[in-house]
């Protein structure tokens, strides 16, 4: 699967130590290196609408262990995956 | 948040990161949503987004998903799914809230009294939803068309000749747009001409989102508004002809957000502390 993705190197150099990606947003490393290696073509973005959201079981910020279908409780919800709340 | 919480819709972040790490970002960040930890990816993986354009091997990056949102409703059926190439760019809360609710294509409650039912033509009105531009969160262009009983507006594919429904934003540098979100269109067929359309049902709502990269905060005398503009464009047909297209143009000046950058050194628009540097090197080490 890996390999048939292709990594969106485009973009380049611009002022400073900074490169700038294919849209125009800035960052400190080139495109398609590090954890700038982000998708051009097609790729995975997991089930589909109108499927069931698969079970999420993890601990939360305050060391509780969360089931979100659980856990909203018949509500609506947005369930957000990003990268890092580190970096 | 307080506005989610009091639509009822409960929001959730997961991200790769350690539950401690969590805990000092939403310390630091007043968080009061869920987040979730997930360091070993499993989550991620058993969702089929884990990153695979990053080798095992190399830490820290590895084990981060393509991110994106998903909107359940109440039975936990998905009903939106939000993924974009660039990790740069993610919808805004207004978006999410408006597909968490249903009310994308909803009319607005204060819309004008001049009603296209009442002129006889189909009257529009242009808004930019959202009160600043932030970088990569997306804000949403709204056009509202009114279209009076009998008349039609038309969504792609048209045959030549005829124009659809359209956002069109102008060039802007620095100001970036994304696929337009519109009301599902169904058949109909014109009894003059015999041709099949792609239809609106009635009044229209189209959103175009919108953001800014950062650059467009330069092009302003100010320094940080940027001018967003643009036409809509449409053509009205009833069952037996055509409407002349028309256009309107739109032109909002709008602040734009400073970058929020991570605590791991000094700068402008930093976020609070949270201990990050020494969180990134426990994700270093704890792959080794």
């Amino acid at each position: 699967m890996a390999d048939e993705i292709e990594v969106d190197t485009r973009g380049g150099p611009t002022t400073g130590p900074f490169y700038e990606d294919a849209e125009g947003f800035n960052m400190p490393e080139a495109p398609g290196t590090g954890s700038r290696r982000i998708p051009r073509g097609d790729f995975p973005t997991g089930p589909d609408v109108g499927q069931r959201l698969p079970d999420i079981v993890a601990i939360d910020q305050t060391g509780r262990l969360v089931d979100v279908h659980e856990d909203r409780d018949g509500q609506p919800a947005v369930v957000v995956f990003y990268r890092s709340a580190v970096w | 948040m307080d506005t989610f919480r009091a639509a009822g819709v409960r929001l959730y972040a997961l991200s790769y990161d350690e539950p401690d790490a969590l805990a000092d970002y939403a310390t630091a960040q007043d968080v009061t949503f869920t987040m979730l930890s997930d360091p070993d990816s499993k989550v991620i993986e058993s969702f089929g987004i884990l990153n695979a354009l990053i080798p095992p091997e190399d830490h820290p990056w590895y084990g981060i998903p393509f991110p994106g949102t998903f909107v359940i409703d109440g039975e936990g059926a998905i009903t939106h799914k939000f993924f974009e190439h660039n990790f740069a760019v993610r919808p805004g809360p207004e978006q999410l809230l408006a597909a968490a609710l249903d009310q994308e294509f909803e009319l607005p409650a204060d819309r004008s009294a001049t009603e296209g039912a009442e002129v006889g033509h189909v009257e529009v009105d242009v808004a930019f939803a959202g009160d600043f531009l932030p970088m990569g969160l997306t804000r949403q262009i709204v056009a509202t068309f009114s279209v009076p009983a009998g008349q039609h507006l038309y969504g792609p594919p048209t045959p030549d000749g005829l124009v659809a429904t359209a956002i069109e934003l102008d060039d802007i540098d620095g100001v970036l747009s994304y696929d337009v979100v519109a009301p599902p269109t169904a058949p109909l067929t014109l009894s003059g001409s015999g041709e099949t359309l792609q239809a609106y049902n009635g009044d229209v709502v189209l959103r175009l989102p919108v953001t800014q990269n950062a650059r467009a905060m330069h092009k302003d005398d100010e320094g940080r508004y940027v001018t967003i503009s643009g036409r809509v464009r449409w053509q009205a047909c009833d069952d037996v002809k055509c409407f002349l297209p028309e256009s309107s143009a739109f032109s909002f000046r709008v602040e734009a957000g400073f970058p929020v950058l991570g605590d791991m050194g000094a700068g402008e628009g930093r976020v609070p502390p949270m201990n990050g540097a020494a969180h990134f090197q426990k994700m270093i080490d704890r792959r080794r």
